[in-house]
């Protein structure tokens, strides 16, 4: 008879506190496992939208980095074309974005507010990224984005314009004079982020440029690359295409670039920590209890198996399979339970509140992460068997006249 | 078991053990000297409280004296580890107990396998020596029943065959017929007598039914935790 067979007939002797014990980890192992989901798929999500905003790489000057600029595209990327073939010529590149970013004042000659732009490429921005999707009213820009401009909902309401006004734009040019370009509302966004929406304009590239009097030349260019493909291998490339190419320029990743993503995860994780050391902390104090209490009550057990031949090892190793048992148990039952309140939260259409940062939340949907499950069952035995330890320890050190003569 | 050829199966020499009530101690065995022969059957008498007990936990390596020394089959007891003491034990020994100390979650033939199990049997062989034993006290019509369901005479056959397990050379019973009616004590007294006859097997009871010291070929007397007299019958 195995030590885990002898564990389980012990367990069911005591049916109803193995039964407590065995519920406390299943509500423990399903609190982990769906808690554990939901964060893995939250920083999925987040990943996700991160990247759709700021591109798996982009390619910027080398000054530029960590620095404002003094005047506008003084770091900028010049004969864009060029430096777009260049990128886009990598087997693994998908799309490669020009953006120009700029400050500007729009007015309506009523009323002048202060805006952050940014020129794009509309066709590849529309394809590669969420802010298409962010419309509200009106349509994205179009073609090269002609004298179109997408404002956000903020800007639009504190100028009072709708698709379809006309708007002039501002704006000082590298070389430090001002110039004014009009434009025509064809979309408003709500880009998620109050802040920005109360700031935001996106116009074509060819506009912009002409607004700057800036030529071929970019900010940077914002690059995706094909599904599976290595960032990190990609970017070490592309550094030396350009670099072969004549621009002094840095490959950013994604994660440099959204510090807010770190922030989140980070976050997430102490939370994430903070329940699950809650958990454990009550999964080792009731097993602590429950075991203690076995041991006590089956003293006299003790010591018949020492003094016929157990070792103090064979006497912990009952105890600890106990625990192991109990453990193991729990998983399974958590693991139903799990899955039925997964399947019963995504049935349930109930909202989430917004992650951080973004002003949508949006229906809850659990995904099934199989690591969290096997990371359940882990922190689950391990728990049980360091809950155990004590108390087993206790009962191989009994001494056996003392155990035998217990009553 | 070729070692002491001829020597004592079990040797005590200057045996004491006092326990600690508070403030005072209480000497529960005092300076016993007594050696043990393969194949004996002895009663270990004495009144209650005489230290029958004390010493014959001495003995059978579960507790360790103040001061003297037991040697089991030449070894000495003082110096083997916890392990090794477990170990010779569950080889060397068998323990009977007054109130029988069955495992409840296993079954009459489990339990017997038991001490097998912890000597490394293989499942086959500690199945048929199982079976073999339980046949030999009497209960092959008992192997898959728990000891709840046993009376007390069927639960000490059942720990007799578990006693036997390994093929002990002794056997240590304390007041093994105590919680047993008369005829059963008998029963089990001449099942006892007949496995000491047929196996070689030696065996120690502590006691103080009459019934079982008129069974013994060798009677010690303790009194106040001493030997009183010591003597064949
Ligand atoms: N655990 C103990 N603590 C204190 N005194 C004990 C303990 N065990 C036995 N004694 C004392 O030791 C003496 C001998 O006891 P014991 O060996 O049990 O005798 P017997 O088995 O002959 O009745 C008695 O006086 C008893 O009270
Ligand atoms: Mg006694």
């Amino acid at each position: 008879m195995s030590s885990f067979a002898l564990a389980w007939r012990n367990l069911v002797r005591q049916k109803r506190r193995s039964f407590l014990m065995i519920a406390v980890v299943t509500f423990g192992f399903a609190a982990f496992a769906l808690a554990g989901g939901f964060i893995a798929q939250s920083f999925e999500g987040l990943r996700e939208g991160t990247i759709k905003s700021v591109g798996d790489l982009q390619i910027v000057d080398r000054r530029a980095v960590g620095k404002a600029e003094e005047a506008t595209l003084e770091y900028g990327l010049p004969d864009a074309r060029r430096a777009r073939a260049l990128a886009g010529a990598d087997p693994d590149v998908a799309a490669v974005l020009p953006r120009i970013d700029f400050v500007g004042l729009m007015t309506t000659g009523a009323k002048s507010v202060p805006f952050l732009g940014v020129g794009v490429d509309p066709g590849p921005e529309a394809a590669a990224t969420l802010v298409p999707e962010l419309i509200v009213s009106g349509k994205y820009l179009s073609g090269d984005g002609g004298d179109g401009v997408v404002l956000g909902t903020g800007l639009a309401a504190a100028l009072n314009v709708k698709p379809g006004d006309r708007v002039t734009m501002m704006a000082t040019t590298p070389d430090g004079s001002l110039n004014a370009l009009d434009g025509i509302v064809t979309g408003l966004a709500d880009v998620r982020i109050k802040e920005l929406n109360d700031r935001y304009v996106a116009a074509g590239v060819g506009l912009v440029s002409r607004l700057l009097q800036s030529g071929d030349t970019v900010s940077k260019l914002v690059v995706f690359l094909k599904p599976g493909a290595n960032e990190d291998r990609a970017a070490e490339r592309l550094a030396k295409a350009m670099a072969a190419g004549g621009y002094p320029i840095v490959v950013r990743h994604w994660r440099e670039l959204a510090t807010f993503y770190e922030q989140v995860k980070l976050l997430y994780i102490g939370i994430f920590g903070f329940v699950g050391a809650v958990l454990v902390v009550i999964v080792i104090l009731s097993a602590a209890i429950v075991m203690t209490m076995a041991v006590t009550e089956r003293t006299r057990e003790i010591g018949t198996l020492r003094a016929i031949g157990t070792r103090p090892s064979g006497i912990r190793t009952m105890f600890l399979a106990e625990g192991v048992v109990i453990a193991l148990a729990g998983c399974v039952a958590g693991t139903v339970l799990a899955l039925v309140v997964r399947a019963a939260l995504n049935a349930s259409g109930i909202m989430l509140p917004p992650p951080p940062g973004a002003t949508h939340g949006m229906p809850i949907n659990v995904k099934l992460y199989p690591l969290a499950y096997g990371a359940g069952i882990l922190a689950m035995v391990l728990t049980m068997a360091i809950a155990s330890y004590f108390p087993a320890r206790r009962a191989a050190r009994l001494p056996i006249v003392e155990a035998l003569a217990h009553v | 078991m070729t070692a002491a050829t001829g020597g004592p199966l079990v040797e005590a020499r200057g045996l004491s053990r006092s326990y600690r009530l508070g403030e005072s101690v209480v000497p529960a065995v005092r300076d016993v000297s007594l050696s043990i022969a393969p194949g004996e059957f002895v009663a270990l008498r004495g009144p209650s409280g005489s230290g029958k007990t004390t010493l014959l936990n001495l003995l059978g390596l579960l507790d360790r004296p103040d001061e003297g020394t037991v040697r089991v089959e030449g070894r000495d007891g003082e110096a083997l580890t916890e392990e090794e003491r477990s170990d010779l034990r569950r080889d060397r020994f068998g323990f009977v107990f007054q109130t029988f100390n069955l495992i409840p979650v296993l079954s009459a033939e489990e339990n017997v396998a038991y001490p097998m199990a912890l000597a490394g049997a293989s499942a086959a062989r500690r199945q048929e020596r199982a079976r073999e034993l339980l046949a030999a006290v009497g209960l092959s019509v008992k192997l898959a029943v728990r000891p709840d369901l046993l009376s007390g005479g069927q639960r000490q056959r059942v720990a007799i065959a578990r006693a036997l397990a390994n093929a002990p050379s002794i056997v240590f019973a304390d007041e093994p017929t105590a919680n047993l009616d008369s005829h059963t004590a008998e029963e089990i007294l001449d099942l006892m007598r007949r496995l000491n006859a047929e196996r070689g097997v030696a065996f120690l009871f502590a006691t103080h039914d009459a019934l079982v010291v008129s069974r013994a070929r060798r009677v010690v007397t303790l009194h106040d935790g001493a030997i009183a007299s010591d003597a064949a019958s």
